[in-house]
């Protein structure tokens, strides 16, 4: 197929070989709220991957289609109108660690992951996260010591979701604790089964055991690992974090469509409660879908922007609180509308509303997200900072 | 009339007992089991169950206020009990109709499934069909029910084990059971015409608030004191403004419901407190979900896991708001209570309350 005869139709076509369309019927789980379906994901990404339909931006020989910004934006548009199975556990590989290899990585590096990544053949897990480096993401404690041509990392990460599928993890380590604490820091891949890496689920208030802390005790890391230059690790850390506001690359999951079906499945599934002829609810219901709406094109320009510019900007954290309060109103207000009944655990949007407070704290929360906007868009004087110039182990102790 | 200040020494002792019993470890294991026997005996031991209901009927004596002040102190620590089924609504019931208490758990139906036949015979009533989300049915003893017949009120007396009963949980892992009655025979007896249907969910709406009450008050003391360990940024995060405005939303929600929860307990206590009691529903229902919001939001990541306990609470409340009336149901009350009145009688009513009606 020649890239200049891609439109709509023929993208429309070639899917249609290997992905069934979706109807309003359609129901996905999303986020990975109940979804413990690898092999699903798998089969697509394989039967996806070898004409780069799932990450047309990626280059041909990595699992893309070298797709130009606009055909990105196109496939991803049709690619809607299939059921295309929840990727949540390959979100990291695809949305975030592809991407920034694309940018950071060597070239082995990309030769040896991306073809994986879009394959589904590798899952990712993302060890950032630390008892005492949350939102104060850059306070990581896990140390990296030079040994020859390798590295030997030790500390503790925690909320590492997939951790337990995953067979690599981007992590990042503390290479130099003199110097400041964005400066000293370094992005390293680990083999999820590396002598000293032990993974122990964290089960979350939903039942669901996606998180994981990862201990590791001088596990050992090959130089050839690391992703960007020594001392360079927050730098890569942003560009992983971008992508994942932006949500680039995990799409995936979702609900039916609703061509031709203007009322949304969540609304309409709301039908047997009766509640849909009650004015209150209805104001309330049109509401949150008003704001579905707003929230959907705040997403859609941010990632236009992140393709068409390349790098993903702050409109990645404008997407992310609206998408969050979206899914955080829809559940609430289902809950709350389906009556008593709901109280039960198998009961209407119990999963969505004990899912639901996560939504507004991981991927960075909404306090986090504002701070973003405050500074980058408006221009905001930032939070007065000490631990900008003073050395980590002495800011770590607290400077304020 | 009885005396409408709590006795200290209920609060005393209420918080000493539960901070002994009812640890992390209790909770999350009740929650596993289904039930908490040994919780249940520690509690029983005190008499706090019959609290409110006459000593010659085998309760402990005392008001609904002192009852009501236990059942905020049980929605505090998450006691995994059923208290109120067993006190003020499935022991007040019985006592009503001159059954005695009896020593084990009393549960009510809070629904009735449109299937539910009581038919009269003689002595006896033969109940046929089923209830769901019936609190511990699994564990109890007895489960009263009240109903209708002939334009007059009645309460029977069911011995739990006689129905099929089916485990069926809330979000809070509390046991909310479907209940099936197959023919099932029992004693009953004549309550007063005060006691239908209506005054019983008010009742019921009393219980939950005085729970919903408890719970939002140690969310967000948890809260609080959680955020002033937590160090980011070299500073407690309770020091950014912007998680102390989730501070401040759940302390104002936790002293909105407990001054809702009080008046409406007081009022009920000295005879009527329809409209408190409506009212301060409505309040707790939505102080649930705004401070369930601010104290997961100020607490990250850590309070969405089992291993910290603000799960125990943030998933009460979103049962709790739903039983007994949710929103809509107590907003309508007032509503046409509030229109009933005319825009003469609208300012006296929110002065006044029951007491005007």
């Amino acid at each position: 197929m020649t890239k200049a005869a891609l439109n709509e139709e023929s993208i429309r076509k070639a899917l249609s070989e290997f992905l069934e369309v979706r109807t309003p019927e359609t129901r996905l789980t999303t986020m990975g709220a109940g979804s413990d379906d690898l092999e699903g994901g798998k089969s697509y990404l394989q039967s996806t991957a070898k004409h780069g339909w799932h990450v047309p931006s990626w280059p041909t020989q990595f699992g893309g289609r070298d797709a130009d910004n606009r055909e990105n934006a196109l496939i991803g548009r049709v690619l809607k109108e299939f059921i295309v199975p929840d990727l949540y556990p390959f979100a990291i590989g695809l949305g975030m660690v592809g991407p920034t290899l694309l940018t950071h990585g060597t070239v082995d590096q990309k030769s040896n992951w991306l073809q994986p990544i879009a394959t589904g053949q590798d899952v990712w897990c993302q060890m950032f996260s630390e008892p005492d480096a949350g939102s104060d993401l850059a306070n990581v404690a896990m140390g990296a010591t030079q040994d020859g041509d390798e590295w030997l990392l030790t500390g503790q990460k925690t909320w590492t979701s997939r951790a337990m599928w995953a067979n690599w993890g981007i992590c990042l380590a503390r290479t130099d604790p003199s110097k400041p604490k964005h400066k000293g820091l370094t992005m390293f891949a680990i083999p999820m089964d590396a002598t000293g890496v032990d993974v122990r689920p964290l089960t979350q208030m939903n039942k669901d055991a996606h998180f994981s802390e990862v201990f590791i005790d001088e596990a050992r890391v090959s130089d050839a690992l690391r992703i960007g230059d020594v001392g360079e690790g927050w730098r890569v850390a942003m560009t992983v974090l971008s992508h994942e506001r932006a949500g680039g690359g995990s799409r995936g999951g979702g609900e039916g469509t609703t061509r031709g079906a203007f009322v949304p499945n969540w609304i309409s599934d709301l039908e047997t409660f009766g509640v849909l002829q009650v004015p209150v609810a209805r104001q309330r219901l049109m509401e949150i879908h008003c704001h579905d709406l707003a929230s959907k094109f705040t997403s859609q320009r941010a990632s236009d922007e992140a393709r068409s510019s390349g790098v993903p900007g702050p409109a990645g954290s404008g997407a992310k609180l609206r998408t969050v309060r979206s899914y955080k109103e829809r559940a609430y207000g289902s809950n709350r509308l389906a009556g008593a009944s709901a109280m039960l655990t198998d009961g209407h949007g119990y999963i969505e509303t004990m899912t639901a407070p996560s939504m507004s704290i991981r991927g960075g929360t909404d306090e986090i997200q504002r701070n973003i906007l405050g500074e980058r868009v408006l221009g905001l004087p930032g939070e007065p900072r000490l631990d900008k110039t003073a050395s980590w182990s002495e800011s770590r102790k607290g400077l304020l | 009339m009885s005396k409408l200040i709590v006795d200290e020494l209920i609060t005393q002792t209420a918080n000493r007992l539960f901070s002994e019993i009812c640890s992390h470890e209790a909770i999350q294991n009740a929650e596993t089991v289904g039930e908490a026997p040994e919780i249940w005996a520690a509690y029983t031991e005190t008499g706090f169950p019959w609290i409110s209901i006459d000593e010659n009927l085998g309760g402990s004596g005392g008001t609904l206020l002192d009852a009501l002040e236990v059942l905020r102190l049980v929605g505090y620590y998450a006691v995994p009990v059923p208290a109120a089924e067993t006190g003020i609504l499935g022991g007040w019931l019985l006592s009503e109709a001159g059954f005695q208490v009896p020593e084990g758990i009393v549960t009510v139906l809070p629904d009735q499934g449109p299937d539910l036949a009581i038919k009269v015979d003689g002595s006896q009533v033969s109940i046929t069909g089923s209830a769901i989300r019936v609190p511990w049915a699994r564990s109890a003893e007895i489960i009263a029910i009240l109903f209708h017949d002939n334009g007059n009120n009645y309460v029977a007396s069911v011995q739990a084990s006689d129905c099929a009963i089916t485990p069926m949980t809330n979000m809070a892992g509390e046991p909310r059971d479907t209940v099936r009655f197959d023919g099932v025979v029992c004693s009953y007896a004549e309550v007063s015409k005060a006691i239908d249907s209506q005054s019983f969910r008010f009742r019921g709406a009393l219980s939950r608030v005085a729970l919903m009450a408890g719970a939002i008050e140690k969310m967000s003391q948890m809260t609080v004191s959680y955020t002033n360990d937590r160090v980011q940024f070299g500073r407690p995060v309770a020091r950014f403004q912007a998680v102390q405005q989730h501070l401040v939303w759940a302390a104002q929600d936790a002293a909105l419901s407990r001054m809702a929860a009080e008046s409406a307990a007081i009022e009920a206590t000295r005879g009527n407190g329809a409209f408190e009691i409506a009212s301060a529903k409505l309040i707790a229902n939505q102080a649930a979900s705004r401070a369930t919001k601010a104290c997961h939001q100020a607490h990250g990541a850590m309070g969405m896991t089992q291993e910290y306990p603000l799960h125990h609470y943030s998933r009460r409340l979103w049962s709790w708001r739903k039983e007994y009336g949710g929103d809509a149901e107590w907003s309508q009350w007032i509503g046409q209570l509030a229109v009933a009145q005319g825009a003469d009688g609208l300012y006296p009513l929110i002065t006044g309350g029951s007491r005007v009606l």
